[in-house]
């Protein structure tokens, strides 16, 4: 399962970062267009793909990046949310404030729940994550009179323009928020940090025999990690409006976790194309009166998880192609064999 | 005093059902290094068939429809270990548990296609219904039923992982799976009945509680967590494990009702925090490089 190319390296020519740079910026234009041409039904939508984007690529910093499954991320993306939702139902705070305040307290918290969670491993690590933000969930639930409990807290939480009628607004601020968040995680993978989190995924004893401080470093990355989730959180209010338990219930951390492994946890934006295809997937299938969701994202995820365990993404990539462009013309050269399909 | 009988009922009989679905979940994962999401499933279906068998118009005994609801989700585990499990043992655990967690999508779905949304429940048989009395506590009798099936699941998988070839044989498979092959065992055949057994042991828990518990969509995902919880705090593949942590849980549980209903919910998970703070690998677990 582990492949060396899976990544972009730092070592990368110059320009290669240039063409590197072309995708995601035309992604980021046909993304703002979208929200002008698409109707109002789609950009609401279109505003959840965005907070889950976020929400999926920080989740994927541990996952993809880092060889730590988390099931308990909701904790944090559900801190940022009743950050802002909390602050202004209990003491009217501005929602500029809370908006800043929110991704630290997620980091704060990250740093007690991984500080416990990260003497574990794997499994361990997978199902105490679990626990912490399934125990977050059940104080939220209990606490109601605080927290207003499975009601949800309701109500003109975020400012006049960002709400309104005209749901381009808050959609193009919740998507020039995330992108700068995307930059900044993206930054953190490319980093030399990011580059012995990596090494770490591939072999621990090495890195610790190297000197490395694992444990800390994998703090960090869950600090990191929490932070930008509880600004997804955040940005969460901004698209919905409300905040509500289920945002802690480890539903809500594998719908993270689901969208990574869809758009594929080896490319940095494939967690992003990942909320688009399920976020917009779960939409169609619930609106076309179908029903059966959990059927259809069942054997979606099965699917994917066995044929293609480099997602979306994987299945994109120009490997993928010429591999098959290959296949087609009959050569069976071994050496052209496209990527991650052992 | 009546309180104390109570509460260890209460207790024992909570561990009892929480042994026989962690005790499924544990086998398969430490026969097979398998992480089972769908373990929940197999729980879930056994209560509905129990239900559905149990209140059929064929009239169908208590005891009979226990164990042909545990039969069919057996043969529907190996079923499904042969045409989809087979392919993701060597797979990381993310693969592991995207899959199985699939599995459990797809099973909810189906199941909730058959038997609908409404929860469901079934009679205890007429000589274990009611209530007993011991020293003024009165508690459900069926309680008593379900500490005994746990007893019963604890000394059968005991015997037979420890006296019998076909135990040493699983055990070896998780040790040196090659050798064992080389030495005339058929492994697929082993890990497909190792897998048949513990959707058994889940589906046979669901089955066997569904007079105290109703069964309804959603008990799969909650059960699931629960074993979870206790396999872990046990220690990953312990049998023995499973046993003190359904105990402890058990305890918990029934403590943090005590103290204050309200909160009680939080009891397990802070109980599961407490024991991996103090022991990253489970009370008997070994621990994973």
């Amino acid at each position: 399962m582990t492949g060396s190319v899976r990544d972009v390296d730092l070592a990368t020519p110059r320009r290669r970062r240039v063409a590197n740079l072309v995708g995601p910026v035309a992604l980021l234009v046909a993304m703002v267009v979208a929200g002008g041409v698409l109707p109002a039904t789609d950009v609401f939508t279109l505003r959840l793909v965005v907070v889950y984007a976020l929400f999926a690529l920080a989740t994927n910093l541990l996952i993809g990046y880092g060889g730590l499954v988390s099931f308990g991320q909701a904790a944090f993306f559900g801190a940022g949310a009743y950050t802002i939702a909390l602050g202004w139902l209990h003491w009217e705070t501005s929602f500029w404030l809370t908006l800043v305040l929110a991704p630290f307290i997620g980091g704060l918290l990250a740093l007690v729940v991984g500080a416990i969670a990260l003497r574990t491993r794997r499994l361990y690590f997978a199902l105490l994550t679990l626990a912490f933000s399934q125990l977050f969930y059940v104080v939220a639930n209990a606490g109601y009179e605080f927290t207003k409990g499975a009601d949800g807290v309701f109500g003109a939480i975020v400012p006049e323009f960002l709400r309104g009628r005209n749901p381009g607004n808050g959609y193009l601020f919740i998507l020039a928020v995330a992108s700068l968040a995307a930059l900044a995680l993206w930054k953190v993978t490319a980093s030399p940090f990011g580059l012995v989190l990596r090494a770490t995924r591939e072999n621990r004893e090495r890195m610790e025999a190297l000197g490395v401080n694992v444990y800390a470093h994998q703090l960090m990355t869950f600090v990191i990690s929490g932070f930008f989730c509880a600004l997804a959180g955040a940005l969460y209010v901004v698209a919905a409006g409300s905040a509500t338990v289920e945002l802690l219930d480890w539903g809500q951390s594998g719908h993270a976790v689901y969208m990574t492994v869809i758009g594929g946890m080896y490319v940095f934006l494939g967690p992003a194309l990942g909320a688009l295809a399920y976020t917009f997937g779960v939409d169609y299938v619930t609106q076309s009166g179908l029903g059966h969701w959990q059927l259809f994202l069942g054997l979606a995820l099965l699917g994917m998880v066995i044929f293609r365990p480099d997602g979306l993404a994987g299945l994109l990539s120009p490997a993928t192609w010429s591999g098959w462009v290959a296949k087609l013309r009959g050569r069976a050269d071994r050496g052209s064999e496209p990527e991650g399909r052992r | 005093m009546d309180s104390l009988i109570l509460d260890a009922v209460s207790v024992l009989s909570t561990a009892g059902w929480l042994f026989i679905v962690s005790a499924g979940l544990t086998l398969v994962f430490g026969a097979m290094r398998l992480i089972n999401v769908a373990h929940g499933s197999f729980y879930m279906l056994g209560g509905f068939l129990m239900t559905s068998l149990a209140a059929s118009s064929a009239g169908i005994r208590f005891w009979w429809a226990l164990a042909l609801a545990t039969l069919v989700v057996a043969v529907l585990g190996a079923l499904l270990e042969v045409t989809i499990l087979r392919r993701i043992y060597q797979k990381d655990h993310l693969v592991q548990l995207v899959a199985t967690f699939a599995m459990m999508l797809i099973i909810a779905d189906v199941a909730k296609t058959i038997w609908g949304s409404r929860a469901r429940t079934v009679d205890a048989p007429a000589a274990v219904d009611g209530t007993l009395t011991v020293g003024g506590a009165s508690f459900p009798t069926y309680r008593l039923v379900i500490i005994a099936a746990a007893v019963l699941v604890a000394v059968a998988l005991w015997v037979m992982l420890t006296k019998t070839a076909l135990g040493w044989r699983t055990r070896a498979a998780v040790e040196d799976p090659e050798l064992l092959s080389s030495s005339g065992t058929n492994l697929t055949l082993l890990r497909t009945g190792t897998f048949a057994l513990g959707a058994a042991l889940a589906a046979f828990a669901g089955a066997v509680v569904s007079p105290q518990l109703a069964v309804a969509p959603g008990s799969d995902t909650s059960i699931i967590v629960a074993a979870f919880i206790v396999t872990v705090i046990g220690g990953l593949g312990s049998i023995p494990g499973a046993a003190i942590g359904a105990l402890v849980i058990g305890l918990a549980q029934t403590i943090g009702t005590s103290v204050a209903p309200s909160w009680a919910a939080t009891s397990i998970y802070l109980a599961m925090i407490l024991v991996l703070a103090v022991r990253p690998s489970g009370l008997l677990g070994v621990a994973e490089r």
